[in-house]
């Protein structure tokens, strides 16, 4: 055996299919992006709520007071 | 003159008059006259100048009785008569031997067209002198009213009026006497004796024109040297030309001048069509065009300029006094103003040209076929036809003829949807040539569109010729070029636009575009605007097969991905490079998922090293990989995402025990890399490259990975039963034994029956001195069967899509009874308003339906489809 070249499909390791915010696939990328995976990233809440990275900074700097998460209201933090 | 003859003869008072004597005299004289005329006319040249004075004053005092008239009447009668009796008949006697001959065979006997020839002076020779010789006796007719004319101090008209009208008179007579006795065939003799002269004379201008090229090639200016080569050959030439000029003069004073020309400008023609056959051929390689118009210019011109030059100076030698004068209206006349190119040569240049370009218009239409079907190399044929058709302007006949050769010879069902394609492109290509508007391109491309659009690996055989070098295995080389070619073209005259919105204001490129415009030619469709037919674009036109650019980019997809999980390396420079053109071309957003699974490869490169490179550091302090027997430097992954990529076909195998650990550890890095991300792996897909070795020899091939994990399952266990391998690799069974096929034809494995019906025994062959010979050794082979796409096809995403719609179908079939396909589809578009909305095309519908036959669900007749009972 020389070469074993293999085929793999990546996912989000999120427990849920699509942006709260975009409505598009986690695998897929936010509406303002054209390349998903690297480009488009996914970044999760404290709460554990998952969105694309750009979608959610979008809804964070919208917000004139304290953020709240979009899917559970509770205050939206990043996740360390 | 004859308004006078008429009133004496009408005058019964005159007759009253008449003395005895006086009629007596009259009598007498008639009588003399009478005899005279007869022996003048029988022609004894001894008793012409003897009788002369007395048939003088015989004409004299008849003339003074006024029996002008009559003496006329009688002496053209008489000529009349002998020319009738002995002329005509003797003239024609010359021909009786060729009376009985068949026409062809007369034509087709060389030898006897010297005799034909010889034949034709000989007689016009005799006839014109006999001609000449009752001119003659004319003329004394003439002279001696002439002479009592003027004795009778009577003035009516002029004296040469008065000859003008006898010779006129006697012209229609001597004509007349002979076109109603012409045998049959004398128009033949004519043609071939024209055929013959000219062939002569054609064979040595040719040389002449060769000899002039080589001249002219070899640069030798001296003048004394070509005088010296022309002499022998001008002379001949003149003494030929002279010759026919004979004729043609001989014949033209028996008034055969029409019959003449006809014949001439026939056997011209046929010789310039003969010409233009021999040069056009079949060879589509060079342009004929200006070697034809060059051989009009040096052969027949030269003849008739020689010919008319000829007869313009004989007719003033000759004739001096009949038809000198421009306004004697001899059809002719015009030819006589030698000197510079006359008129006549002019028109005859013309007529000539027209005539060329006909025949090789016809020659090049009737072929057009296989002209097209080499295209780049005969594109000077191209360039000819298009001039030709300038002049003609007989385009209706191109595209009628054109399309129905095609229907007969391309749209077959003998025909690959591939060579199709490609004669499609290369029509496109020179009818373009020929007319940029593209209104005939129109005409004639629909047939094979409407064809095409019924063939079902358009679309495929499209993608390929538009992705691939080759456009598939059908042709070999350079089939598919084409488009690709046709895509870089694309890009450059895009390119050229560009530049040019940038340098032109809006207002200027406007005007520019109002002056550049042309009325479309009369054949346009006026149903169509003429802003569609403006842009020829080869592309758009394949496009306009399909119907819509997403199928076309769908199929493309497919494709790709395909090509993409398949590729070993990482080298996809051909496919960025096509995807850029299509992305030209296509509009950037429709490409936007291609890009994203190029990108994917890109990536996945840059993952790959990345993830090994930083395994192979553990590996180094751990040692951990080389338990398994595999290290990570056999594998290399394809990551996609695949939201992007078209439906994968996912069946599960299960690979062997090292190459999942592998796997596993990979995806395992992979997760630690690009947290939150992980792998799933398509065990199915990619390529394994594998290298069996045997006791004497050692094979390589290139297969799926559920090809190797078979062949991985003989390392330990010679023998396996089918049901035992399925489930060691977790396949079903027909699958297995569908894909362990692949190693019995390469001799690898055999097959045999066991106890157990429903079970075979698959043994390793061990000794490949029988198996083996088929196979060369190192030689890659690639396992390509129908089986092994690893992405699911157009169709089958289509149907897998239309599923949801069967049961609708269904409903409104049983409901309404048999509807027919525009009829579903527009019901459809009603009835699937909300979820699931039904957004596919009518032909998308088509080939559903079509399948739902095949199945035998449904039953299509006359064009409606109505449920299988």
């Amino acid at each position: 055996m020389d070469i074993w070249h293999a085929v793999a499909s990546w996912t989000w390791d999120a427990h849920d299919e699509t942006c709260g915010i975009c409505r598009m696939a986690f695998d897929g990328c936010c509406t303002d992006c054209k390349l998903p995976g690297d480009d488009c990233p996914l970044i999760w809440g404290a709460c554990n709520h998952a969105f694309h990275l750009h979608c959610i900074l979008k809804w964070v700097n919208s917000q004139t007071s304290q953020a709240h998460c979009p899917m559970c209201r509770r205050e939206w933090q990043f996740k360390e | 003159m004859t308004v006078d003859a008429l009133s004496s003869v009408c005058n019964l008072g005159v007759l009253d008059s008449l003395s005895g004597a006086s009629i007596s005299e009259i009598l007498e004289s008639w009588n003399s006259f009478c005899l005279i005329t007869e022996t003048i006319v029988k022609g004894d040249d001894a008793n012409l100048s003897t009788s002369y004075s007395k048939f003088q004053s015989d004409v004299c005092s008849l003339c003074k009785y006024g029996l002008r008239s009559l003496v006329e009447e009688h002496f053209l009668l008489s000529l009349q008569g002998m020319s009738e009796k002995h002329g005509a008949p003797n003239f024609w006697k010359n021909f009786d031997a060729y009376n009985n001959v068949p026409d062809s065979e007369m034509i087709d006997r060389n030898t006897q067209e010297d005799e034909v020839e010889l034949l034709l002076c000989k007689a016009l020779e005799e006839i014109s002198l006999e001609k000449q010789y009752q001119e003659k006796c004319l003329l004394m007719l003439v002279n001696s009213l002439q002479l009592c004319q003027e004795n009778n101090t009577s003035t009516e008209g002029h004296p040469l009026d008065m000859e003008k009208i006898f010779f006129s008179k006697y012209r229609l007579i001597v004509s007349s006497v002979l076109m109603t006795t012409m045998p049959r065939q004398f128009t033949e003799i004519l043609h071939s004796y024209f055929k013959g002269r000219l062939e002569e004379l054609s064979t040595i201008m040719v040389g002449d024109y060769d000899d002039d090229n080589e001249l002219q090639d070899n640069n030798r200016p001296t003048n004394m040297d070509i005088d010296g080569t022309y002499d022998p050959k001008k002379t001949l030439e003149n003494k030929l030309v002279r010759n026919i000029g004979m004729v043609v003069h001989n014949l033209k004073n028996l008034g055969f001048t029409s019959m003449t020309e006809d014949a001439y400008a026939s056997t011209i023609f046929l010789l310039l069509q003969a010409k233009v056959y021999d040069l056009a051929g079949d060879d589509y390689r060079t342009s004929v065009l200006e070697s034809i118009k060059g051989w009009i210019q040096a052969v027949p011109l030269q003849f008739l300029h020689a010919l008319l030059d000829y007869l313009g100076d004989s007719m003033s030698d000759l004739s001096p006094k009949s038809t000198k004068s421009p306004l004697a209206s001899t059809p002719s006349s015009c030819y006589q103003k030698s000197g510079k190119p006359s008129e006549g040569i002019i028109r005859w240049q013309l007529r000539l040209e027209y005539f060329a370009y006909e025949t090789l218009q016809d020659l090049r239409i009737d072929k057009l076929f296989e002209i097209i079907v080499d295209y780049p190399d005969s594109a000077p044929a191209i360039e000819d036809l298009k001039q030709c058709l300038e002049y003609t302007g007989q385009h209706s006949k191109l595209v009628d003829s054109f399309i129905s050769a095609l229907k007969y010879r391309l749209l077959t069902a003998g025909a690959s949807t591939n060579d199709i394609l490609h004669q499609y492109v290369s029509t496109i290509k020179a009818l373009r040539t020929i007319d940029p508007a593209g209104v005939f391109l129109e005409a004639v491309g629909e047939p094979i569109r409407e064809y095409l659009r019924g063939r079902k690996d358009t679309i495929k055989c499209i993608v390929t010729m538009l992705t691939d070098g080759t456009g598939g295995n059908s042709n070999g080389p350079g089939t598919g070029d084409s488009l690709l070619e046709e895509l870089n073209r694309d890009e450059e005259n895009q390119e050229r636009n560009s530049l040019d919105d940038d340098i032109n204001t809006d207002d200027k490129q406007t005007w520019i575009d109002v002056q550049r415009w042309e009325p479309d030619p009369v054949e346009a469709d006026p149903s169509k605007g003429s802003r569609y037919r403006r842009k020829v674009d080869v592309l758009g036109m394949i496009v306009g097969i399909i119907g819509s650019k997403d199928q076309l980019i769908n199929e493309y997809r497919v494709m790709l991905a395909e090509k993409l999980l398949n590729k070993t390396d990482y080298d996809i420079d051909t496919e960025i490079r096509t995807l850029e053109l299509l992305k030209i071309h296509f509009g950037e957003s429709s490409m936007q998922k291609c890009e994203i699974m190029l990108n994917d490869l890109i990536d996945s490169k840059r993952t790959n090293t990345n993830v090994k490179a930083t395994i192979n550091q553990l590996s180094q302090t751990a040692a951990e990989s080389r338990e398994h027997g595999a290290s990570f430097d056999i594998l290399d992954a394809t990551i996609i995402s695949s939201n992007f990529w078209p439906p994968i076909q996912d069946d599960d195998v299960k690979i062997p025990e090292p190459v999942d650990q592998l796997l596993s550890d990979y995806a395992k890095r992979f997760h630690e890399i690009k947290t939150p991300r992980k792998l799933l792996w398509k065990k199915n897909l990619g390529t394994v490259k594998l290298e069996l070795e045997f006791e004497d020899k050692t094979l390589q091939f290139t297969v799926t990975p559920i090809h190797a994990s078979i062949i991985m399952q003989f390392q330990d266990q010679k023998s396996w039963t089918s049901k035992n391998l399925a489930a060691a690799i977790g396949v079903p069974v027909d699958t297995l034994q569908r894909r362990i096929n692949f190693w019995i034809s390469k001799g690898i494995v055999a097959e045999s029956s066991s106890a157990d019906s429903n079970d075979h025994v698959y043994t390793l062959v061990d000794d490949m001195a029988d198996g083996g010979k088929s196979v060369t050794n190192n030689e890659v082979l690639v396992a390509d069967d129908e089986a092994e796409t690893s992405v699911a096809s157009v169709e089958d995403q289509l149907k897998k899509e239309m599923a949801v719609y069967e049961k609708f179908i269904f409903g409104m079939l049983t409901n309404i009874g048999n509807m027919g396909l525009e009829r579903i589809h527009n019901s459809l578009k009603i009835f699937c308003a909300t979820n699931p909305v039904y957004d596919k095309s009518i032909q998308q519908l088509q080939s559903f339906l079509s399948g739902l036959v095949a199945e035998e669900k449904l039953e299509l007749r006359d064009g409606t489809y109505s449920l299988k009972k």
